[in-house]
């Protein structure tokens, strides 16, 4: 390498500039890597609100995502045995980061829940769900309801069919609605969205109680019982109106037929207002929102924060924490995510009215139904799963025989 | 003597020892490591706590497990017969001294580079009968066109085996054309001197000397078969129901959705029985027609 | 005459059935590009095998802004990846077939049964291994890995290739007391252009679209192009946008595809000399 003497000093100067700022920010922001699965749309844009606020606050957020909640989460997890954790990471609220508290893997979050006023801002059911022993190990960042129907309402005036209560009214429904030449629900066969139906009926014609026994394994008596074979029974009898090109249908191709008034009804999660907003539509106007009886099944995302031995990794964890749980951004996430709030000390008049209406479901502690991630292992959650996409597409398997067999998986 | 031999024979085993390497810590290790996690409690962390054959009685009372393994045996013949067919027949007509031949041969492997995420849903939307292709046939007026095979238990997996054998024709062919070009012109002579037609020529004698490149490519394409499972995601999500669910997708599933890594390894360790099962008098044989070869 | 009318009406067949299969085989393609340049209100009104009514390459730079990240660190892990995977498989094919060792078809049972095990199974304890060496989530661990899966299907290739040269070659040339490297440098290797370009068919479009071992290997840094191509194409709950998953999907095949164009004619001889000797 030879500079030439007239660039030399220039660039000795531009050097000593570029160290200058190296070292400020260094000494600032500590690259912070966080590994989630928000990559569409509507998550990319409320994922930027965390990173916005936490590079505001001083920290320089490093944007990890993998799209496909199992590809993120398998690659976090080796990450993190493999010696080079993030320094963030994103698992659903529930069971599936039991592991890794087990095997001394996250840090303990205690004196920041402490510090941040969690207790008492954070519905009890979500502060229990990132605790495990007695200690916080995660921070819940958002409730998503997933037991919503959506309507269209244009379609349901034309068809003489107020908006229903429950899932008696809904198979009442649903004849007039096929007469009117509409397909009455718009579902897929995806498994995941099977189970995102089949739970809603259990919420609803079941109850909390029972939908929480059954799926923490303490309710074999229910599931034998008369009220489990209605829920599967209304279930199953869902199936005679969704149309063929069901099978394997993305979920927001559902909603798309919700949207352009092909079909009456779609039971999915409140992250389908992306849809709706795209569209140019309005809840309330074009579109309505319900959740059928008051069991409001809840679940959500956590980050958790992987042991460190560097302590500038361990100050940017503790900063990504105080931002990601502060107020106000707590409540711009909520707006772009279409999700409610984490803090129920939040104001929530600027959110639209299923949020709204969802922020107030969530007030009282009898409506609030864990969603079966937050109850159940990933593998019975998995298991049952397969059990019901077998019922819901097979037409010769009866619902003693669907009974039976998802009384054997729910042990694991 | 064994002084002489490692002498002779050092620069060999250096050059080897990577691969070695590989195949003793990888191959080896780390399938005893797997069948060892099988025979434990373990989630998504392996854990010490072993339960015996657990997971093999789980796995075997899983009906989607043995729902897979039926569905990959049919698709599997259905599979390797389709493109083995198609890209024979591909190669005999490119055979013709045709015009255009580097054309008609990148069109029939551009598949092959595209990601089976993207083209599965293509495949699905051409087979959903409110979309493509049974769709577009009642637009021309056949109002009573129907084909809706992706829709059926009974008939979803001739539909993903049609996307298969779209994305593995091409391979076939530049394997079997490649063939066809090593057969010596002498033959062909022959065959048109004793009056024999193409067509006979081609299935009772030249066809029978490829047997070679017609091993390989079904070695190929079982490899495919065992693999697969981005295809069936996109495409069928495994449904309707079980009836296009595959083991690796079950594999891949237990491993990462599930966290259920016991149950998967237990998985691959059946696979693995498999497909000894089908490989090992296969390698026997031929490691006996080698020794005989040697001893010439 | 009449056998010259049998000549055309051949003709005319043959390229009847080359042309209906051509069709078949470009009909995904002709969907994925009219899609492409669709805006999406278009394509959820479901006229999916219609041309557009108001074409966009919007889509197409999206993607094309959002890949050009991963694009250099693709090219950083596939240029030495298929080069270290096709040596290694290159030299053990030859060895394993010249060099008659102990156990050496023991070795290549092994890696024929290794190839069909799904390599989902062996991430963890890869992890663990290369974490040991300190590798893990490094380029060089990368290239490990893919050289490391690449391995059945190289050896056995490469292998089959060399049994089908006239062993008398080798034998002479030992006789004329040259060795191990000597040997594969002046007489095997120049004699295996055409199966190396298989070879590196095989392995650009396997790793070039690998997407699981670049996610958890390669380190955050070098992140290969599939990372963005699969947050493009996959969402659970997000929105999708079919027609940037097409563009980006071609764009990403582009690679893979100039391999094709640019070693065609060497492909078709290649996999000859491999394949026709069982």
């Amino acid at each position: 390498m030879k500079f030439s003497m007239k660039t030399a000093p220039l660039r000795a100067s531009v050097a000593a500039l570029a160290m200058g700022f190296g070292i400020g920010a260094a000494a600032a922001a500590e690259k912070a890597d966080v590994m989630h699965w928000w990559t569409s749309g509507g998550e990319a844009a409320a994922v930027h609100v965390f990173a916005e606020d936490y590079d505001k606050a001083g920290g320089n957020w490093f944007n990890d995502a993998v799209a496909g909640g199992d590809a993120a989460r398998a690659a976090a997890i080796n990450r993190i045995v493999g010696g080079k954790p993030p320094t963030a990471s994103q698992f659903n609220t529930g069971k599936q980061f039991d592991d890794l508290v087990n095997n001394h893997l996250l840090r303990n979050l205690d004196a920041d829940a402490k510090a941040g006023g969690w207790e008492g801002a954070v519905p009890p059911l979500f502060l229990k769900a990132v605790e495990r022993h007695g200690h916080i190990y995660a921070i819940p960042v958002n409730i998503h309801g997933q037991n919503w129907l959506w309507y269209n309402t244009g379609v349901l005036a034309k068809a003489g069919v107020p908006v229903p209560k429950t899932f008696d009214d809904v198979l009442a429904d649903m004849p007039k609605l096929k007469a009117a030449g509409v397909v009455p629900l718009a579902a897929s066969t995806q498994s995941w969205q099977e189970a995102i139906l089949f739970n809603s009926v259990l919420a609803s014609v079941g109850g909390r109680k029972m939908y929480v026994d059954i799926w923490s394994g303490k309710g074999d008596k229910d599931i034998s019982g008369p009220v489990f074979a209605k829920v599967a029974d209304t279930f199953k009898k869902l199936k005679a109106y969704t149309d063929p090109g069901a099978n394997n249908r993305n979920w927001n191709d559902a909603t798309a037929m919700v949207i352009q008034g092909k079909a009456a009804f779609q039971f999915m999660g409140d992250w389908a207002k992306g849809e709706f907003a795209n569209a140019h539509q309005t809840a309330g106007k074009e579109f309505g929102c319900t959740i059928l009886g008051a069991s409001y099944v809840v679940g959500g995302d956590v980050f958790v924060f992987p042991k460190n031995k560097d302590p500038a990794q361990t100050k940017a964890q503790d900063l990504l924490v105080k931002v990601m749980m502060s107020k106000g951004t707590q409540l711009r996430f909520a707006a772009k995510k279409g999700s409610i709030p984490i803090r129920q000390d939040v104001d929530v008049k600027s959110l639209d009215i299923c949020a709204q209406h969802g922020h107030e479901l969530m007030a009282n502690p009898a409506n609030q139904t864990p969603s079966v991630d937050m109850v159940a292992t990933p593998s019975v959650v998995g298991a049952e799963t397969d059990v019901i996409n077998k019922f819901w597409n097979d037409p010769k398997m009866s619902t003693a025989d669907f009974v039976k067999k998802f009384a054997a998986a729910i042990h694991g | 003597m064994m002084k002489i031999w490692l002498r002779r024979n050092f620069s060999a085993l250096m050059a080897l020892s990577p691969a070695l390497l590989i195949v003793l810590v990888v191959y080896v290790g780390c399938t005893i490591w797997s069948v060892r996690i099988s025979l434990t409690d373990s989630h998504i962390l392996p854990s010490d706590h072993y339960v015996g054959l657990h997971n093999y009685v789980r796995l075997l009372n899983t009906d989607r497990w043995n729902t897979s393994v039926g569905n990959l045996v049919f698709f599997g013949f259905m599979f390797i017969i389709a493109s083995l067919v198609t890209g024979t027949l591909m190669a005999i007509l490119m055979d013709q001294r045709i015009k255009g031949e580097a054309l008609f041969r990148t069109i029939y492997l551009y598949p092959l580079a595209m990601s089976f995420i993207v083209t599965g849903l293509i495949w699905e939307w051409i087979l959903q009968p409110t979309l493509g292709i049974q769709k577009m046939m009642r637009n021309f007026g056949f109002a009573h066109f129907h084909f809706d095979w992706i829709n059926h238990s009974s008939t979803v997996l001739y539909t993903v085996a049609l996307a298969a054998v779209w994305q593995g024709s091409g391979l076939v062919m530049a394997i079997m054309l490649a063939g066809l070009r090593g057969v010596d012109d002498e033959i062909w002579k022959a065959a048109r001197i004793e009056g024999i037609s193409p067509v006979r020529t081609y299935i009772s004698i030249v066809l029978p000397m490829l047997g070679g490149a017609i091993a390989t490519v079904t070695v190929l394409l079982a490899l495919t078969v065992v693999r697969l499972f981005d295809l069936i995601i996109a495409m069928t999500g495994g449904g309707p129901g079980d009836s296009s669910e595959v083991p690796a997708k079950f594999i891949y599933d237990y491993l990462f959705d599930h966290q259920d890594i016991g149950l998967a390894t237990a998985a691959s360790t059946l696979m693995l029985g498999f497909v000894l099962v089908f490989i090992g008098p296969w390698q026997i044989w031929q490691w006996r027609r080698d020794v005989r070869g040697a001893g010439r | 005459m009449s056998r010259a009318r049998k000549h055309l009406a051949a003709r005319v067949a043959i390229y009847t059935c080359l042309i209906a299969m051509a069709l078949f085989v470009l009909g995904p393609l002709y969907v994925m590009v009219i899609t492409s340049l669709k805006h999406m209100s278009e394509i959820s009104s479901g006229n999916i095998l219609a041309l557009p009514h108001i074409p966009t390459i919007a889509p197409w730079l999206v993607s094309a802004h959002k890949l050009s990240a991963g694009f250099l660190n693709s090219v950083k892990i596939l240029i030495p990846s298929v080069i270290i995977s096709i040596a290694v498989g290159a030299i053990a094919g030859y060895a394993l077939q010249f060099w008659r060792l102990p156990g050496a078809s023991l070795l290549v049972l092994i890696l024929l049964i290794g190839a069909f095990i799904p390599y989902a199974v062996f991430i963890y304890p890869l992890v663990r291994i290369l974490a040991f060496f300190g590798l893990f989530g490094t380029l060089t661990g990368i290239v490990i890995v893919h050289t490391t899966f690449g391995l059945p299907v190289m050896t056995i290739l490469f292998k089959n290739f060399y049994s089908s040269l006239p062993v008398e070659l080798f034998k002479a040339a030992r006789v004329d007391g040259a060795g191990f490297w000597r040997i594969f440098a002046s007489i095997v290797f120049p004699m295996s252009t055409p199966i190396v370009i298989v070879a590196v068919i095989l392995q650009v479009t396997g790793i070039w679209n690998d997407f699981l071992l670049g996610l958890v290997f390669a380190g955050r840094d070098n992140m290969p192009m599939t990372v963005e191509l699969n947050n493009i194409v996959t969402t659970t709950t997000g929105t999708r946008f079919y027609n940037q998953d097409m563009a980006a999907t071609i764009l990403t095949a582009a690679v893979p595809l100039l391999v094709y164009l640019v070693s065609g004619r060497w492909f078709v001889r290649g996999i000859t000399a491999g394949a026709v000797k069982g």
